[in-house]
């Protein structure tokens, strides 16, 4: 062999030498747990983060423990729930927040770090309601020039369950506005809030001062918007409330009546419901809130008030109906994507739905009735007003984006400011 | 012969032949490298950055370490907190932390504490706080901190978001335990109030305050939600109203002359409940009839003296009252960069840290601790009236109440209240009596500079003045009482700078000059004063603490309280108690690390 040869055969043990190194490499950095290559495979665990609505967050959570704990769907699935207010999740998406890649950019193109901060992106939102979703895409086809989630085909928002708004106002005052009133509607409360006398005028102990409304924050709690939706629907006797009504100078002055009631938007947390509970009638004697959150709260109510609530539903209703909406772009990867359709058909699942009765929503799967549950707070709180089958009402048409920051700028300028 | 035959081929001279056989070479040295060259960047991408990164990522990571606060894994959580719960949170604190709980990634979680009113809370976390969490007394002033936050990133933005919602600097807030913020009593004064027969109301205890001259009341600042408070309910009285106080209403000069009358009756300001706590130890009675802070303290006090004392009572007042409700909420601190001199982000360790520890305040252990210690437990399944419960089987508290709450106004009439409220507080004489004998010389004197000039920039009302007396071997300087406007503001920082180091120690002449002014100048509405600091001990006055004691008892025109400042550990620390008991007033220690914070406490008084 000439010297040449020689030199090739070194050429070659020396690049075998160097692919042996590096399997041997690999394979120890494997038994570490460290896996990156060339080739796309699958991961350990999958991830899936679910920005999940404040009222059905409890649920949600608890859902997720026992299908992180069980793994029915795919192995690996981790579910982890950020709970957020619809409205509060609508803010972050419209401003990217999170961090959505821009239309000419694909996650392979980006540097190691960008690759991490898109680790936190949400895989999957459950919103209040569908309406938040198609402003969300409203945004972003401004944006990307396309829809971010899908309103129809596989992985179309699909409702996890449903609430609705309803009156819940403490017993000992629901007594004497129902001897003055007859009925609970907006318009009596609104009487009511504007009683110069307060409460001996309307009937009731001089201790309990002026009439107090809860209305929840909607910069913390969509469920403050949703409520002067509800408002602006029977004081027009409409469904369909559109900016020019709610700039008309007499709505304005009238749900400004409505607003003064209310004792401390300031304190108010994101847990409307659940101040209601804390600070008891000291801070509010009704209000118009989220069934299931109302309903969560009636036991603490009655241990710590010894007052419980009562619940009366109204003409003019705001559905809630938390759909589950898979985030569709780049972001998340696809094997994400289909665990998070497999979290979805977990919470739709009989059990979980029956589980969620113990929550006060109501089932979105029509095979689950409310009382199918020995737990189901509709079976436990039937004789404070619950009514497992609403009665007849007119269901308010959601806000478009004009409404929304039309009724925005005038809680900001007119109860904030 | 065969093998000397040339050839075209090989007809090269031996010189050509070695050039050939060198450029060989240098090809094969070109082809080893490209081979060992794709070889390796082959390898590098099949065994991913981890290869890489452990050869050459360092230098990449050293490019971006940047100083921080904190490290990038810390899990140590600093929480700042309100006075008032400062003790049981940080036992709580302390319990959690020997839970030894640990993050993923191994490191300890722990959670330590800083005590900063509230007001403060709010201030240091719009800039580059050195706390992640707090817990102020009530969710007001985080409110007060998102409105702030919000007015700061729009002026940042140069326009309001689409949707201008969610840009928060603080999280969605944990509520462990609530108070509600009462009138307190001795149980005797209550009763010639009328309780518990009949309801007591703002207006009442105004009545009495201004009616009877002898009737002694407090209520801190506006920088604590219990005199935040107050001042709401003054400023409601004032106006003839019960809800609706709009800023024209809060600014209106019956309202103001209401409020100023109102104000002119409180004893003094101050620090908060658990420092009136301590004196009603002390002096019982004597110190005060009635304050205003939580309910909580009603329930500790009578635990505390297990009816060897008078009881307090608590009386809800009747217009409303408002809730301590002892936030705890984790701060946003992404939006800062160091180079701006903000802070760097909460580290995901904190999160974990956090919510670990939001949940350790949740349990039903920690609830249970926090009933007996006389708050309302956030867990609403815990009933306050079971077996046990210290609101059970008692009439000092009554757990059904408060059956209403005043109504808050909007941030900016509580901003307007809060402004207002300096020119219709009590006004304040007080004269600053300062040590610069010889021993002061150095970095005692110049702490002592800083922490005068942190006094006097505290002090913010249109109507309070302030007078500087500088002692040695005598009164070396006497600056008497002077507004303390932008004028009078800067001569006073220019005396105090120009204080200087030497002789003996004359504390009881200064302090005795002090007095004669205040009773010369017979200011009956305002606070009097005297704050006296010294490092040594007293060795050349011509009047004793006899004298001054005498001087004192007999000659009374205005009542003078006296605040006195042992600095350093040679201080005589028995004559500076003697001459604050003379004085009515409080005796406090400080070092050259905390003289300031001290001198800016004393400054709540007035």
């Amino acid at each position: 062999m000439n010297r040449t040869r020689w030199i090739f055969v070194a050429i070659l043990l020396v690049a075998l030498l160097i692919v042996g190194a590096s399997l041997t490499w690999r394979a120890l950095s494997d038994r570490s747990g460290t896996d990156d290559g060339l080739t796309v495979e699958r991961p350990d665990t999958v991830t899936v983060r679910v920005l999940t609505a404040l009222p059905v967050e409890p649920w949600v959570r608890s859902a997720a423990e026992a299908f992180n704990a069980t793994d029915p769907v795919v192995d690996g699935v981790q579910v982890e729930i950020v709970a957020m207010d619809g409205l509060t999740a609508l803010g972050r998406w419209d401003r990217n927040d999170f961090g959505a890649l821009p239309a000419d950019v694909r996650p392979e193109d980006l540097s190691e770090a960008e690759q991490a901060a898109l680790r936190d992106f949400p895989t999957a939102w459950i919103p209040d309601s569908r309406y938040l979703v198609e402003l969300a895409n409203a945004s972003y086809k401004e944006r990307l020039g396309r829809d971010v989630f899908l309103t129809d085909g596989e992985y179309r928002a699909h409702p996890i369950a449903i609430s609705l708004f309803t009156w819940g106002i403490y017993e000992s005052r629901a007594e004497v506005l129902e001897d003055r009133f007859d009925t609970i509607t907006w318009s009596t409360i609104h009487d009511a809030a504007v009683a110069g006398g307060g409460w001996p005028e309307l009937g009731g102990d001089p201790g309990w001062g002026y009439f107090k409304l809860v209305v929840p924050n909607p910069r913390k709690n969509v469920g403050g918007l949703a409520a002067m939706i509800a408002a602006g629907g029977e004081y027009y006797g409409r469904t369909d409330v559109g900016v020019e009504d709610f700039t008309n100078p007499e709505f304005q002055a009238w749900l400004g009546e409505l607003m003064g009631s209310v004792t401390d938007f300031s304190s108010a947390s994101a847990y409307t419901a659940e101040d209601f509970a804390l600070f008891g009638y000291s801070v509010g004697d009704g209000g118009q809130l989220l069934e299931s959150d109302l309903l969560q709260n009636m036991q603490g109510i009655l241990t710590r008030w010894e007052d419980p609530l009562m619940l009366y539903y109204p003409r003019y209703v705001t559905w809630f109906d938390f759909p589950f909406t898979v985030w569709i772009g780049p972001e998340t990867s696809a094997l994400e994507k289909n665990a998070a359709l497999g979290f979805q058909r977990f919470l739709l699942s009989e059990s979980q739905q029956e589980a969620a009765l113990a929550y006060g929503l109501r089932p979105a799967n029509p095979n689950v009735a409310v009382d199918a549950s020995p737990d189901s707070l509709f079976v436990k709180w039937q004789d404070r007003g619950v009514e497992p089958i609403v009665p007849r009402a007119d269901a308010m048409r959601s806000p478009n984006r004009d409404v929304l920051l039309t009724l925005l700028r005038w809680f900001d300028l007119n109860v904030v400011e | 012969m065969a093998d000397m035959r040339s050839s075209p081929r090989n007809s090269q001279s031996p010189q050509s032949t070695g050039r050939t056989s060198d450029q060989r070479n240098c090809l094969l040295v070109v082809v080893i490298f490209l081979i060992v060259a794709c070889t390796c960047g082959g390898l590098a991408i099949t065994l991913g950055s981890g290869l890489w990164d452990s050869l050459f990522g360092q230098f990449d990571q050293d490019e971006v370490i940047q100083p921080v606060p904190w490290s990038a894994d810390s899990a140590e959580l600093t929480v700042a907190v309100s006075p008032g719960m400062a003790s049981v949170f940080q036992e709580l604190a302390g319990q959690f932390n020997r839970q030894q709980q640990r993050t993923p990634d191994g490191n300890d979680m722990q959670v330590q504490t800083l005590v900063l009113v509230p007001e403060k809370m709010v201030e240091q976390s719009l800039n580059a706080p050195s706390f992640q969490a707090l817990s102020p007394d009530s969710s007001l002033w985080l409110n007060q901190l998102e409105q702030r936050w919000a007015k700061l990133q729009d002026a940042d933005a140069g326009e309001e978001s689409l949707i201008p919602i969610g840009n928060r600097r603080a999280s969605n807030p944990v509520r462990y335990a609530t108070s509600p913020v009462v009138i307190i009593a001795w149980e005797s004064v209550a009763r010639e109030l009328g309780w518990p027969e009949r309801p007591i109301g703002w207006q009442e205890i105004q009545r009495q305050a201004t009616e009877h001259s002898n009737f002694k009341w407090n209520h801190p600042s506006t920088s604590h939600a219990s005199g935040l408070l107050t001042t709401l309910a003054e400023f409601y009285a004032g106006a003839g109203l019960t809800r609706g106080l709009t800023p024209e209403a809060a600014t209106d000069p019956q309202t103001l002359e209401y409020v100023r009358a109102v104000e002119a009756t409180v004893r003094f300001y101050g620090e908060g409940e658990e420092v009136i706590v301590g004196r009603l130890a002390a002096e019982g009675r004597n110190f005060l009839d009635a304050f205003v802070a939580q309910e909580q303290v009603v329930i500790a006090w009578n635990q505390s003296q297990r009816g060897e004392r008078e009881r307090l009572v608590a009386i809800y007042p009747a217009e409303g009252t408002l809730w301590a409700d002892h936030p705890l909420a984790l701060l946003e601190l992404g939006g800062t960069s160091p180079e701006a001199g903000g802070s760097t982000a909460v580290t995901d360790n904190q999160r974990r840290t956090f919510q670990a520890f939001a949940q350790f305040l949740g349990t039903t252990s920690v609830q249970r601790q926090l009933l007996a210690a006389g708050y309302r437990p956030a867990d609403l399944s815990i009933s306050l009236d079971e077996p046990g419960s210290p609101f059970a089987n008692t009439d000092a508290v009554d757990w059904r109440q408060p059956q209403t709450t005043l109504q808050v106004p909007p941030a900016s009439v509580v901003e307007v209240v809060q402004n207002v409220w300096w020119y219709t507080k009590r006004p304040t004489n007080v004269y600053l009596v300062v040590d610069t004998s010889g021993s002061m010389e150095g970095a005692k004197l110049e702490h002592t500079r800083e922490a005068l000039q942190a006094f006097v920039n505290q002090i913010r009302g249109d109507r309070d003045q302030v007078g500087l007396i500088e002692f040695g071997s005598g009164v070396k300087l006497f600056e008497p009482l002077q507004p303390l406007d932008d004028r009078g503001r800067q001569e006073l920082i220019e005396q105090i700078n120009g204080m200087e180091a030497d002789g003996q120690t004359a504390l009881l002449d200064a302090v005795w000059e002090a007095y004669d002014d205040l009773q010369r100048t017979g200011d009956e509405e305002a606070i009097n004063a005297i704050v006296v600091m010294t490092d040594g001990r007293e060795n050349a006055s011509a009047y004793s603490a006899s004298d001054l004691r005498q001087r004192f008892e007999q000659e009374q025109a205005v009542t003078v309280v006296v605040f006195t400042v042992a600095f350093g550990g040679d201080a005589d620390a028995g004559l500076l108690q003697e001459v604050a008991r003379i004085g009515n007033g409080q005796f406090r220690r400080a070092d050259e690390t905390d003289i300031e914070e001290l001198y800016k406490i004393i400054s709540t008084y007035f």
